[in-house]
């Protein structure tokens, strides 16, 4: 296991490297100088000479990427144009909520999409099978910001019972945090839930195919028994891996969702950013997201080798 | 996607492959969904009843109705017709970005799986490193900094898209290159490229293509989101994305506008993925 560990760490190394790079580039793509891009239209010439001696813009490329990776490892991400906040502790801040929001969109997710994949698959080729993969077809084609304004129209315009935007600490108000939670959730979460049921559906029908559930049903095991005990409990192994693929991108999804809401969390802050050209936080959050992301896939991988062995020893 | 594959004469059976997608009552669905996006996209001059850029400031706001269809918007532009309309931007983005995806990561995932070593190690990291981001999130960077634009939108989701491609036609390529028929080519003198284009590109295209309809419904969802948060084709061009975006401001006053380019790109992107999950279920041989 521990070699098996070292070896994902290590090819984790170049695939790290080059989302710095891409970063690092992308405020050199932005047209003109890369100091102005970062410190505004608005900056002195003074601040922007001293940045441009910071990032050693008169150095060849390769010595201004190390310099600003330096500063990087060192948690130095720079400043943000609106503000003058420093970047870190900024996106650091709208992790939180963004946390959350996730939390309970695969909380919401898994309540869905477990039943309604458990049934769709005992009851193969029945209305409710047919019913249940439809809808996980429609969640899969309904683009997330349309079901958000869908539910903002319902929920908070001809039924005004939720709020449709903002967001309340829970440590303020527990309840204004969860009501304002709830719309963001089940957009979020609405997408996820169709992906995991029809994963779902397709395990639990391989597995339901398999000799250890045949014996079991001549063994006369009651069939909720064998559904949950038997069929289940191996089916948890492939829902469990997309589930970790999801969480990672969840991080892309909260983009939209965090937008529609108003939510403030690491999805829109960056969308923010983008509009007011704030790069040193466009550069920060995505740098930090792809990292984030990477380290999710990683985590998934090696729960499912913990779990199942076989990966492992392929 | 796994290694065990294929058809190995996937146009062969183009015909007898149709027949059965539309013997598919889902499939058939599918068909008519696109085929009714595809002919909105292509007769759009004909078909919309009103210029979709030209304000008419007495009916700004109004509900649908037999002049309006879809009602209008709040400069008085008919909703139908741009919504007609922005089926042209939204296909187009969609075809565009997904065939440019698909030409150059399945020509980088030929060569990869074909010459290994270094270049397979060298070309799927740099794969690796372009799918270590999350693809809206890459997107958005990508249209952030070169700014938005129709171009801008069609390369930012190319380029999010490569790594699956080049996945894909690597692990084909590594199963077809080992067969006895690109032996007997590569024994007869023949050159790699021609080897890769001739012999082994058209026997590895059938998961290509059903990966290509399922990410056609990706992209235009993609387009929509970059269109929805300004960063895609920018107004007076109607996409539905930028529809969406408008109609946020009007939810209480004017649902309506944003009910029908939901729903377009809703039914497009259904359709597409219908068409999809029966062309994998065609082509997967657990499936027979």
């Amino acid at each position: 296991m521990g070699t098996y560990l070292l070896s994902r760490a290590i090819s984790l190394v170049p695939i790290l490297f080059g989302t710095s790079l891409i970063s690092f580039f992308l405020i050199r793509l932005v047209p003109g100088d890369p100091a102005l891009a970062l410190l505004g239209l608005e900056a002195d010439g003074a601040s922007i000479a001293a940045l441009r001696t910071q990032l050693a813009l008169d150095q060849p490329l390769p010595v201004q990427y190390l310099t600003w990776l330096g500063r990087v490892v060192t948690g130095d991400f720079g400043r943000s144009i609106q503000g003058g906040r420093e970047v870190l502790p900024l996106i650091v801040g709208a992790l939180g909520p963004t946390a959350l929001l996730a939390l309970a969109a695969v909380a919401i997710s898994l309540l869905i999409a477990i039943p309604a994949g458990i049934v769709a698959a005992t009851r193969r080729n029945t209305a409710a099978d047919y019913s249940a993969s439809f809808a996980a077809l429609c969640g899969l084609s309904m683009p997330s910001f349309w079901l958000g304004i869908l539910l903002i129209l319902a929920f908070s315009v001809h039924l005004p019972i939720l709020p449709s935007s903002g967001y309340v600490s829970p440590r303020t108000d527990l309840l204004g945090f969860l009501a304002h939670l709830v719309l963001p959730a089940v957009t979020l979460g609405a997408a996820l839930a169709a992906a995991t049921m029809r994963m779902t559906r397709a395990t639990m029908l391989e597995v339901l195919r398999s000799d250890y559930v045949r014996t079991a049903h001549a063994k006369g095991v009651p069939r909720r028994r064998v559904i949950w005990s038997h069929a289940f409990r191996n089916a948890q192994i492939p829902i469990m891996t997309l589930l970790g693929v999801q969480i990672g991108q969840l991080l892309g999804g909260v983009v939209i969702t965090e937008t529609v809401f108003s939510w403030p969390g690491i999805g829109k802050l960056t969308v923010d950013a983008i509009f007011a050209r704030d790069y040193p936080v466009v550069q920060g959050a995505v740098l930090l997201t792809a990292t984030l992301f990477v380290l999710i896939n990683l985590a998934t991988d090696l729960i499912y080798t913990l779990i199942d062995p076989r990966v492992r020893l392929a | 996607m796994t290694a065990a594959v294929l058809p190995l004469s996937p146009f062969g059976g183009l015909r007898r492959t149709a027949l059965r997608l539309v013997a598919n009552p889902r499939a058939a669905l599918g068909v008519i969904l696109v085929s009714i996006a595809a002919v909105a996209a292509i007769g759009a001059p004909l078909i919309a009843p009103f210029e979709p850029d030209k304000p008419d400031f007495t009916v700004m706001l109004a509900p649908p109705s037999l002049q309006h269809l879809f009602g209008t918007d709040e400069l008085g532009r008919d909703v139908f017709s741009r919504v007609v309309f922005g089926a042209r931007a939204s296909l187009f983005v969609g075809f565009a970005s997904v065939a440019g995806a698909l030409v150059v990561g399945t020509t980088i995932g030929l060569i990869a799986g074909y010459f290994g070593r270094w270049v397979d190690a060298a070309l799927m990291r740099v794969m690796d490193v372009v799918f270590a981001f999350p693809s809206i999130l890459l997107a958005l960077a990508i249209t952030a900094v070169l700014g938005p634009s129709l171009g801008n939108a069609i390369l930012a989701i190319a380029v999010v898209n490569l790594p699956i491609f080049a996945r894909i036609a690597r692990a084909q390529t590594l199963v077809v290159r080992q067969l006895d028929f690109v032996e007997a080519k590569r024994a007869l003198g023949f050159g790699s490229a021609n080897i890769l284009a001739k012999t082994i590109a058209p026997n590895i295209m059938a998961p290509i293509i059903v990966q290509g309809s399922l990410l056609f419904a990706a992209a235009i969802i993609t387009e929509s989101y970059l269109s929805f948060l300004g960063l895609g084709v920018q107004p007076p061009t109607p996409t539905w994305g930028n529809m969406l975006r408008s109609a946020i401001g009007f939810l209480d006053m004017a649902p309506w506008l944003a009910w029908f380019p939901g729903v377009a790109i809703f039914v497009t992107v259904l359709g597409f993925n219908l068409v999809g999950d029966a062309l994998r279920d065609l082509f997967d041989p657990r499936e027979e």
